[in-house]
């Protein structure tokens, strides 16, 4: 389908040019979540790590499409698993952002809540404490796993590659490096989309943020619905 | 009071979640009206320059996420090169996504492609068959998941 040598550099400039409208759309509830949950604190570091965590899941898919040589097996494996993580990351989304609107004091709400007491409690505690970076690296790889048409475009590319190649090695070889390479050209969307909840006059307008925080209820809302319609 | 908080919380979400049920952009209007073709019930046909182009999909229903094959039919001489499709949807990018056909015979080229799921819900895509030096053809048309 492409040359070996420029089908890298394909997927990285697909990457970037997918970056700006669709990632934005998909990823960007996640992204504007972590810098605004993160408030005061800079979120470039954990939106790095969130980025890179996203991508190292894209090089393994690739690794995995690449040495099956087929997209489609790959696909109905995980479908379920990426219907799953797209559910959680809206219920993450929306947790986060009722904490943020003030309305409900969500920590409390769900350390008191009986059915859920044991198992969400320790997770909120951990989100609303959080001061390690390298905490969002799993986190990205976990949300890296979310339903995405060019991750699948990507994917099929991947797959395709692993078909031409003399073994399932190789295959998977070529698999990681076009799913890395359209990983790391979606980065710099991200960032720059992340850049803009860094305003200090946004941060710190209490309204705003609550404001911020009922868009990412809604966004959670949306993110769940899809995930369990997909 | 974090306990009736608890129980009022479904009352907060449950016009959120219908809010967000509305906000799911599935197919718009005008995509609808880009459709061109009804590939779910057979094979449809075009034009490119001064030739017809008939694509037919198959299996059906042509349904996202498995292996598909693409029937190109073309009018007139034998072209210089096999045609390419170009999947991808009218609404938004989804990165390079070729199908490479190889001949049948003089007129008629097969080749097997996926069309990839979007998570939006949207379900229109589109099919361009390019003829090397010669135009190309664009099918819009509606997939299942």
């Amino acid at each position: 389908m492409f040359a070996t040598d420029s089908v890298y550099l394909i997927f990285l400039g697909t990457g970037f040019t997918v970056g700006f409208g669709h990632c934005i759309g998909m990823c960007g509830p996640i992204v504007l979540t972590i810098a605004l949950h993160l408030k005061d604190r800079p979120s470039l570091v954990p939106q790095l790590f969130y980025n890179l965590g996203r991508t190292a899941t894209y090089g393994i898919m690739g690794a995995v499409a690449g040495g099956l040589g087929s997209f489609t097996r790959l696909a109905s494996g995980m479908g379920g698993l990426q219907q799953g993580v797209m559910v959680f990351a809206g219920l993450l989304i929306a947790v986060l952002g009722l904490g943020m609107t003030g309305l409900l004091p969500v920590g409390r709400i769900f350390a008191n809540a009986p059915p859920l007491s044991g198992l969400i409690a320790p997770a909120m505690r951990r989100l609303q404490q959080s001061r390690g970076s390298l905490l969002f690296l799993p986190a990205g790889m976990i949300l890296g796993l979310i339903p995405c048409g060019p991750v699948y475009t990507a994917l099929l590319a991947a797959a395709r590659k692993g078909m031409e190649a003399d073994s399932a090695l190789q295959g998977a070889a070529s698999g990681m490096g076009i799913m890395v390479s359209f990983g790391l050209g979606t980065i710099p969307a991200l960032l720059l989309l992340s850049r803009v909840t860094e305003a200090k006059w946004l941060k710190h307008r209490e309204w705003l943020y609550r404001l911020g925080g009922l868009a990412m209820l809604v966004m959670g809302i949306v993110f769940m619905v899809k995930g369990f319609r997909y | 009071m974090a306990y009736s908080l608890w129980r009022r919380l479904p009352f907060l979400l449950l016009p959120l979640f219908a809010l967000a049920c509305l906000l799911l952009p599935g197919s718009s209007a005008a995509e609808e009206e880009r459709i061109n073709c009804a590939i779910q019930e057979g094979p449809c046909t075009r034009s490119a320059g001064k030739r017809t182009v008939t694509l037919n999909i198959l299996p059906k229903p042509v349904e996202a996420m498995q292996e598909l094959t693409f029937r190109v039919e073309l009018s007139g001489e034998p072209p210089s090169s096999p045609p390419i499709i170009d999947l991808d949807m009218p609404a938004m990018e989804m990165g390079p996504n070729q199908v490479r056909t190889k001949a049948v015979n003089a007129t008629v080229f097969r080749g097997t492609g996926v069309i990839v799921r979007c998570p939006s819900g949207n379900r229109v895509w589109r099919a361009r068959v390019i003829l090397p030096d010669q135009g190309q053809a664009d099918f819009v048309f509606r997939v299942r998941y």
